[in-house]
């Protein structure tokens, strides 16, 4: 409730998402890691970019938002073991970020 | 800022009253679950007088359910007994699969309550929000009787109004009395009159009331109906108070 830990992210990130704050949520399905984004007002980013980090923080995946502000994925159990953070950044210069952690990962689907 | 008043809640309950508001309750753990809280939230269901922490019994309720992205859950079977202020609740581990609003509501069995010469059923909901994701907020679960939130029910500041409309058999209740009630969990909050403890608006002509807290913490509105039909007590027919309860967190503004 107290997302002290997010708003430091937040902060760090110089983040302007207020009004429309951007949403990200990332699960596994299938052995495809697929991440979604909105923006609290319920509409869907246009455009944008997802940055994929392994437990390291090293940036092992770059990939542009599709159309329905959706990214997709093949799970790479390997990389993926230690969990991963996936960040988002929209043209509109909103973004926000899903921690993946080995148990998402285990658990392998949305509930 | 908890209220620091004069008179203890130990008069008044030197005074032996049962004015005190009845309120089933659902009691989350969290109202706003962010991703680093983790991926479930704890519950806690109870019938109690909540300012006085008097708990009562909470028997197996009729429905349990949970709402989220249009779609209810049966969770009636998931139920797990446990003691809440000293009397037989229930609470419930629930996994939040997804962001937005999940809300969960409980149909209580008819309580026979002498003081009042009548049956009590309080139809119970609150508002869980996961993920930092708000979307339906405003469901409307389309229970006997409830209250629609207009003011988002979670991510309130202290101070703030919460606004409700007054439903009953899916129409709005013009001037209904909505009983609102403070969750004094450490019984840290004391009243200068036994008037206070339970606090009562009137919804408009449109059945839309407004209150504004004093305190953060855990508020239950309450808003009371007559039904219809009666139910048998010892073979006369006695009335049924119809509840539409819903609990609102308000937090704390610290600077």
């Amino acid at each position: 409730m107290r997302r002290l830990l997010a708003i430091a992210t937040v902060v760090a990130f110089a983040s302007t998402a207020q009004a429309h704050q951007l949403n990200v949520f990332a699960f596994v399905q299938d052995g495809t890691v697929i991440v979604e984004t909105k923006f609290s007002s319920g509409k869907i980013p246009v455009s944008g970019e997802a940055r994929v980090l392994d437990a390291n923080s090293e940036v092992i995946l770059t990939l542009p938002l599709e159309e329905d502000g959706t990214v997709r994925f093949p799970l790479d159990l390997e990389v993926a073991s230690g969990g991963m953070t996936i960040e988002v950044t929209t043209g509109e210069g909103h973004d926000d970020y899903w921690i993946l952690t080995p148990e998402d990962i285990a658990n392998g689907s949305e509930s | 800022m908890k209220t620091t008043l004069t008179t203890t809640l130990a008069v008044a309950a030197l005074t032996g009253t049962t004015a005190f508001a009845h309120y089933g309750m659902i009691i989350p753990n969290d109202p706003m679950i962010s991703q680093e809280d983790g991926r479930s939230v704890q519950l806690t269901m109870s019938f109690s007088h909540p300012f006085e922490l008097n708990g009562m019994v909470l028997d197996a309720p009729v429905a349990f359910s949970v709402t989220h992205d249009g779609e209810t859950t049966d969770l009636l079977g998931d139920l797990v007994s446990a003691d809440v202020m000293d009397q037989p609740g229930y609470t419930l581990d629930y996994p939040l699969g997804r962001p937005g609003t999940y809300v969960f509501a409980m149909e209580p069995r008819p309580y026979w309550e002498p003081a009042e010469d009548s049956y009590i059923v309080h139809y119970t909901k609150t508002y869980v929000s996961a993920f930092d994701d708000d979307e339906g907020w405003d469901t409307e679960l389309g229970l006997r009787t409830e209250i629609v939130p207009l003011s988002k029910p979670f991510g309130l500041w202290e101070g703030n109004v919460f606004q409700g409309i007054v439903m009953l058999e899916g129409e709005p209740v013009p001037y209904a009395e909505v009983e609102v009630e403070y969750y004094n969990e450490d019984l840290t909050a004391t009243v200068p009159s036994e008037l206070m403890i339970t606090q009562t608006v009137k919804a408009d002509e449109n059945g839309v009331f407004t209150y504004a807290t004093p305190t953060d913490g855990w508020w239950g509105f309450a808003a009371l109906n007559t039904a219809p039909e009666t139910i048998a007590f010892e073979g006369e027919e006695k009335a049924v108070e119809l509840g539409a309860v819903i609990w609102v967190h308000f937090e704390d503004w610290a600077e």
